[in-house]
């Protein structure tokens, strides 16, 4: 009986998986059953756009875990410090041409010396630089709030990612990797005290999106379907679309770059990527500039569709069974991950209503079921470990 | 020469002494104290008080600390309590309970020990009723779950004071007046979508449903609940209004009712379902977060909520604590979203002190002998109305939140400032650097202030169980 079982393993896993679906639909197919087409079909809108969100912070985390390894604690943080520089850059009447000078030279000097001071001995260099301060410097004196807000915004962000990588994590670069991960605690902390301090602990809500009928668009998008009313919130769509162009971006980033190539060997094995050559600082600098980044977009996008609060990091916290989910490495799957939590959350809300399941339970129960079929997540590398 | 320098040297002291003295202002007269028998010149009286002042209860609790400053300024400049200067000490939980007990911990191992405590939250209250009754610290509250204040049989009163009505008498007492007004409101069913936690579920119990029924009105048993994060909350408001909710309460704040609001908008059910809450939900920040979430009139979606008020309003001008807070926040250029009720409760919260300590020191004999007994024996048999923003009574020992209440409704202010706006053609609007314009939200009263129902369990109107 015993070998029995052993040959034929696999396929008995596999049956008891389809069992387990049957069960499952069974189970949920008079709930589905009871309710009305239009409303599965709003709560799926609602669950993919909710979803989008969730994907594009789970992506930021991505990107610095593939690239060091190290699961970003302070995501949620430097998401509303996005949020707030942009706000900061996009209201403010009048922006004095010293201060963005500063700003644009900063960031310059930082994204410029990711290799090293060394490398501001080269003239080409220093030119370049000079010639990007310039052009960023006007463009925050531009009297066009979305521009200068946007520019601002990215030029903020990218000098606190280089930042971080900087001064928190290179100095831990061959330490053990939980060393980062508790650095990243700290930074959390750090940011949280910095944005408390410059902005305040009152909501501030961010009109981004608050010109949208003035062009033209329907606010918010309402069709007819099954015979009842469907909407789509238009700043949701929008922040959709956005995370699907920036998931498009970065899978041909990692696909067809050096650079992301390099990201993922350093990933792999941080000294043994340094010893081929790879100058696993300009990795890390990049990753995290870009991760920063992608915290400034998604904190925009939700602060624009709610408001700019402290309570804002803990979104990332929702987004943290998205990554487990579509696995720790993977850019599809942080998307998938996503998705499949946003709607995972909101079909619950809607099969159990008066439960709470939707936003304290089905999320983590699905990421429970798929981390103990797939210990790697869905779209994760699976490890071997050599003993 | 020596005698003269003296005589000289203890004149200038004099005067030095004097001077304050002479330029003490004095209190209006429509302010009234006890008379205070033992003079506390030369004492500080501190105001001990931390909750969360910078996540989801910012925009109420940031407001509080400034009206708590400025009346603090106020008063000292005018006496004190009794002479005694007063003071405050505060520190931030953000929220989390966790911070919330190490900072009980840090204020109840003082020596010595604060005689009282301010809080600002519910969770709070329910967490630290144990300790503080243990402690014998008496606690003031604006916050109102019946297990923070009553236990969890609803029957036990302890040691925090909430200087508003319960929350779940606040829902009954909405209840009672959409029974009251059935031309208005025909055949009313209240869906409850609230945040998780405490506060946000404080109003939904089996004792507020079966009031509610009582009344007329079915109150829907499935509550929805959104987190303060939340992106989209459109499944849950329709879960809702599919089961058949003509009106959505909620027991949040600040963005909270904004969130309702819009959803509502966006389904195009702003006509067909009233939005209504806790008291916190008519505050200035719900107004004016709501700029970002017009309704089809132009207005803020969150145009007509209706919710408890309390407490006087900036808008009753004829009261003089309004004219008076009016005038110092004025002065002291408060920002708007600062002018709110927790403003006005830091005033009175600070006025109600001085007179603790008045009528406890007279009864104890000295501010040393003032302790936390002391001062819950004063609150026990208090009636007291501080600068007449509300009235608070603890019956002789009995009650444990603010039993007078009214139901108010949040509207917008129009151009000319001479009623309420009715769309946002009309409405006064304050251009914003990002774009965007402010509406001055202005809040009406729809009834008088009148006794709320008692909904503890085992409560005088808790319909029989």
């Amino acid at each position: 009986m015993t070998a029995l079982l052993k040959d034929n393993r696999r396929y008995l896993t596999i049956t008891l998986y389809v069992v387990a679906v049957v069960v499952l639909l069974a189970l949920f197919a008079p709930v589905v059953g009871a309710q009305r087409p239009a409303r599965l079909v709003q709560s799926g809108i609602t669950g993919l756009l909710v979803g989008g969100i969730y994907a594009l912070i789970a992506l930021g985390i991505v990107i610095i875990n593939k690239a060091s390894g190290v699961f970003n604690f302070a995501h949620g943080w430097m998401m509303l410090l996005g949020g707030f520089l942009f706000y900061s850059f996009f209201t403010v009447v009048q922006i004095s041409p010293v201060a963005s000078a500063a700003l644009a030279l900063l960031t310059v000097l930082m994204a410029l010396t990711v290799i090293g001071w060394s490398s501001l001995r080269d003239l080409r260099v220093l030119g370049a630089g000079a010639l990007a301060a310039i052009i960023i410097t006007m463009l925050l004196l531009v009297e066009i709030p979305l521009l200068r807000g946007i520019v601002g915004a990215v030029c903020g962000s990218v000098l606190i990612g280089l930042a971080a990588e900087r001064f928190a994590i290179r100095p831990l670069i061959g330490q053990p990797l939980f060393a980062m991960v508790l650095m990243t605690l700290a930074l959390s902390e750090v940011l949280h005290g910095i944005e408390q301090m410059i902005w305040g602990s009152v909501e501030i809500p961010l009109s981004l999106f608050a010109g949208i009928k003035d062009l033209g668009l329907p606010v918010p998008i309402r069709f007819e379907m099954f015979d009842s009313s469907v909407i789509v919130r238009t700043e949701l769509l929008i922040a959709f679309a956005l995370s699907l162009l920036a998931f498009v971006a970065f899978v041909a980033f990692f696909q067809f770059t050096s650079v992301g190539l390099a990201m993922r060997a350093t990933a792999e094995n941080q000294k043994l990527a340094q010893s081929v050559g790879l100058r696993v600082r300009v990795i890390l600098g990049v990753a995290w500039a870009i991760a920063a980044l992608l915290a400034t977009v998604a904190g925009v996008l939700q602060g624009g569709a709610t408001s700019l609060s402290l309570n804002m990091p803990l979104l990332a916290l929702r987004a943290f069974p998205a990554v487990l989910l579509g696995g720790l490495e993977s850019v599809p799957g942080a998307l998938i991950g996503g998705l499949i939590i946003g709607l995972v959350q909101e079909y619950a809300n809607l099969l159990f209503p008066g439960t709470q399941a939707g936003t304290e339970l089905a999320p983590y129960l699905v990421l429970m079921v798929v981390l103990v079929i797939r210990p790697d997540g869905l779209f994760g590398q699976k490890r071997i470990e050599r003993i | 020469m020596r005698k003269l320098s003296l005589m000289l040297l203890l004149f200038v002291l004099a005067a030095l002494l004097a001077l304050p003295a002479s330029a003490q202002e004095s209190l209006p007269d429509w302010i009234e104290h006890t008379a205070c028998d033992v003079d506390l010149t030369g004492e500080t009286i501190t105001i001990y008080h931390f909750g969360d002042i910078s996540a989801s209860y910012a925009f109420i609790t940031q407001p509080l600390l400034a009206g708590i400053g400025d009346a603090i300024e106020y008063f000292n400049a005018r006496g004190g309590a009794c002479g005694a200067q007063l003071a405050q000490d505060n520190r931030d939980t953000g929220g989390d309970l966790a911070q919330t007990q190490a900072h009980y911990d840090y204020y109840s191992t003082l020596d010595p020990k604060p005689d009282l405590l301010v809080l600002y939250a519910s969770p709070d209250a329910e967490l630290l009723r144990d300790q503080v009754a243990e402690d014998e610290i008496p606690v003031m509250i604006s916050a109102g779950s019946v297990e923070g204040l009553y236990g969890e049989d609803g029957q036990t009163p302890g040691w925090i004071y909430a200087t508003n009505p319960l929350y779940v008498d606040q829902f009954g007492m909405f209840c009672r007046y959409l029974g009251q007004n059935s031309d208005q409101f025909p055949d009313p069913v209240i869906g409850y979508i609230s945040w998780p936690g405490a506060f946000g579920e404080a109003a939904f119990t089996p004792e507020s449903i079966a009031y509610c029924a009582e009344q007329g009105v079915t109150v829907l048993e499935t509550p929805e609940y959104f987190l303060p994060t939340a992106t989209d909350i459109t499944t849950n408001v329709q879960n809702l209004v599919d089961a058949g909710a003509n009106i959505l309460y909620t027991n949040t704040l600040a963005s909270g009712p904004v969130a309702v609001a819009r959803t509502l908008v966006d389904l195009g059910l702003e006509d067909d379902v009233r939005l209504a809450g806790v008291n916190w939900t008519l505050d200035t920040s719900v107004g004016l977060l709501s700029r970002t979430a017009l309704g089809s009139d132009g207005l803020p979606a969150v145009n007509g909520i209706i919710g408890s008020m309390p407490f006087r309003w900036w808008t009753e001008t004829d009261q003089p604590a309004i004219q008076l807070i009016s005038s110092i926040a004025d002065e002291k250029e408060v920002a708007a979203q600062n002018r709110n009720i927790a403003y006005l409760l830091g005033w009175a919260t600070v006025d109600t002190y001085i007179e603790l300590y008045a009528q406890t020191v007279n009864r104890v004999g000295s501010l040393d002998a003032v302790d936390g007994a002391a001062i819950k024996e004063t609150l026990d048999s208090l009636v007291y109305s501080p600068l007449g923003l509300y009235t608070l009574d603890f019956k002789g020992g009995e009650g444990r939140d603010d039993t007078m209440n009214r139901l108010a409704t949040m509207m917008f202010a129009n151009a000319d400032m001479s009623g309420v706006a009715t769309s946002g053609d009309d409405a006064l609007k304050l251009a914003l650097p990002d774009g965007t314009e402010a509406y001055l939200p202005v809040v009406v009263p729809l009834t008088d202030f009148e006794l709320t129902p008692d909904l503890r369990p085992g409560g005088a109107d808790a319909p029989g169980m």
